[in-house]
């Protein structure tokens, strides 16, 4: 079954188009990222999915449930961690989680205390129960957050900009916990982030999405292959690149041959066989060969050109 | 569809923030306690250690005249601190505990409902399978029940002062709790708080937050003033009738205020406007 699936899902805003016409699925199990800049669409999007806000037109299923006809099915299977933390700062971190496990119906308390201290404890948050949200950190904040989403224990979980206005390093934590996460338990994830990063090291597949409408999906291999282009062979040669280049120019499948620090940087029509046919040709040239490897373009160069394009 | 005990896990959620928010605690302390206490007790203890001022009497003048003739006679036969206590605590009063119970219930919901947009929260809140009547029952409720046990306190402490300065004069009497206060107290304010509540739940879906809601809310404020002046000026007098055009009036405004806030009450509206 597949976890969400949404067919020509728009939202409209007086006339603004903010989601226009967007379709796609997530497998159970996958992490999915909704990758795009500020003002994609990417939170009224996860909105709609959460029964938050309701779709112009279009439909979704979450979890096998109608966004427009069972909302409260939808609720029931869906944890969210909004773009704002939407913690009640007055209460303590406990307290927080004793709300929101009672709103989601588990209504017996001790079932309701073993999985607080579950994930309070996997979010090191434990020792800090009993403490005000307000005097939190950032950090320590996303992850009650978190937390919360997860304190019902949703199969479909949606984490909007998890690592928003975090440090490097709180992201790379939160990134890690989600990761840890999805390994221990089977749980359907999708994120949305403006970070590349983000996407590119949590998520099985991605889905980038410009003014509103997806863009291109994929593994983040895929997408690096489909938008970067090529990978290119790196072969580092005893002596001076150079003098062995003309060797590589010479296999009719080679389209561009370059040496940048003494190295042969290599793209091929066929990368398959690549590899092979330029060992072979410098071997045979007398050539020394030390180590060959594949380089994959950075997604990130093709990322920021893609954003920034026109139309 | 409305399950009482999610209705109550929203009252106690909101409850345990609101008793921790001085912004909502100091105003519904504060407020009672100058109607209820401070301002009955200048005009009662301080004139018979100083004498009376020349004012208070301009001011008790049309409510004497205004007075039922039965009770204009008693009082007619009364010394003049004695008139000062029985016109100022029995019927000059009784339009400010309108006041108590609607500043209260108004200050209660705007927290309640703008607040949690002020503060963000209510997109987690609205993301839970709590139904559109469970919330608003909770909310109502968190509003009403603080704000009826201020008013029956602020009563209470009332009573108590006006009986302390009644004692030397009226040989012991107890002058309050009387049928008429008992009637105001239990059966008029409720309805004062509702209005108070219906109308910020309206209030609350445009605008920003927290303090807008209230400004706005103090509309309500203009037909309790009228009521104050329409007494001072000897218009009308605290008695029967009044308590029967109140109660009948707010009833009315209740039914009407939450007959819209009801129709408006939409999860997704109260998230998106007016921020
Ligand atoms: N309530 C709203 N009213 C009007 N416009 C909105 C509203 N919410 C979002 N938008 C607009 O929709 C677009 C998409 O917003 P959003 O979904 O928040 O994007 P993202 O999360 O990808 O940054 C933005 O241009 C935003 O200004
Ligand atoms: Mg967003």
């Amino acid at each position: 079954m597949l976890a969400v699936k949404t067919e020509g899902l728009t939202r409209k805003f007086d006339g603004f188009t903010a989601v226009n016409a967007l379709s796609f699925e997530v497998g159970e199990g996958e992490i999915f990222g909704l990758l795009g800049p500020n003002g994609a669409g990417k939170t009224t999007t996860v909105r709609m999915l959460s029964c938050i806000i309701s779709p112009t037109s279009g439909m979704a299923t979450v979890a096998g449930h109608d966004i427009r006809s069972d909302p409260t099915g939808v609720r029931r299977s869906v944890g969210i961690l909004t773009e704002n933390p939407s913690l009640y700062e007055r209460l303590t971190a406990l307290e927080n989680l004793e709300f929101f496990a009672q709103a989601y119906g588990i209504k017996e308390s001790r079932q309701r205390a073993e999985r607080i201290r579950e994930l309070l404890e996997f979010f090191r948050l434990w020792d800090r129960k009993d403490d005000k949200v307000t005097v939190f950190s950032k950090g320590m904040k996303q992850k009650l957050a978190i937390a919360r989403a997860l304190v019902h224990n949703p199969p479909v979980l949606f984490l909007d900009e998890p690592t928003a206005g975090l440090d490097p390093e709180a992201a790379k934590l939160i990134r890690d916990m989600v990761t840890e996460m999805s390994g221990k338990e089977r749980r359907t994830i999708l994120i949305c982030t403006h970070r590349l990063e983000d996407a590119e090291r949590v998520c099985t597949k991605v889905m980038i999405i410009k003014r509103g409408a997806g863009v291109v999906i994929g593994s983040p291999d895929e997408l690096r292959l489909r938008m970067a282009g090529r990978p290119r062979i790196e072969v580092r040669v005893k002596g001076d690149g150079e003098s062995f280049a003309d060797l590589v120019r010479r296999i009719p499948s080679v389209i561009g041959v370059d040496v940048i620090n003494g190295r042969i940087l290599v793209t091929s029509k066929n990368p398959e066989e690549a590899a092979p046919e330029v060992v072979r040709a410098l071997v045979n040239g007398g050539a020394m060969v030390l180590s060959v490897n594949e380089t994959l373009p950075s997604l990130e160069e093709a990322y920021l050109r893609l954003i920034k394009e026109d139309a | 569809m409305t399950d009482f005990s999610n209705a109550m896990l929203v009252f106690w959620k909101d409850w345990r923030e609101m008793r921790r928010n001085y912004q909502v605690i100091a105003p519904i302390l504060f407020v009672p306690l100058i109607f209820a206490v401070i301002l009955p007790s200048i005009i009662f203890f301080v004139p018979t250690m100083f004498g009376i001022p020349e004012s208070s009497f301009q001011i008790i003048g049309p409510i004497f005249q205004s007075l039922p003739p039965e009770i204009r006679e008693m009082v007619a036969t009364l010394g003049v601190q004695q008139q000062m206590l029985y016109i100022f605590g029995l019927y000059f009063f009784a339009p400010f505990f309108l006041i108590i119970p609607l500043m209260a219930s108004s200050v209660l919901a705007s927290d309640s409902f703008a607040g949690e947009k002020d503060r963000k929260t209510l997109e987690a809140l609205l993301a839970t399978p709590l139904s559109d009547g469970e919330l608003l029952l909770g909310k109502i409720l968190v509003s009403f029940i603080p704000a009826m046990a201020v008013t029956v306190l602020s009563f209470a402490m009332y009573c108590v002062v006006i009986d302390l300065a009644a004692m030397p004069l009226f040989n012991g009497a107890v002058l309050l709790p009387n049928l008429l206060w008992t009637e105001l107290i239990f059966l008029v304010t409720p309805t004062v708080a509702l209005a108070g509540i219906g109308v910020t739940v309206i209030v609350s879906f445009k605008v920003k937050g927290y303090r807008e809601a209230q400004q706005l809310s103090a509309i309500l404020l203009i037909p309790v003033l009228a009521v104050i002046f329409a007494e001072i000026s000897g218009l009308i007098i605290f008695g029967p009738l009044m308590i029967l055009i109140l109660g009948v009036g707010f009833a009315a405004l209740d039914l009407i205020v939450f007959k819209i806030g009801i129709a408006l009450f939409n999860r997704e509206e109260l998230l998106m406007k007016g921020i």
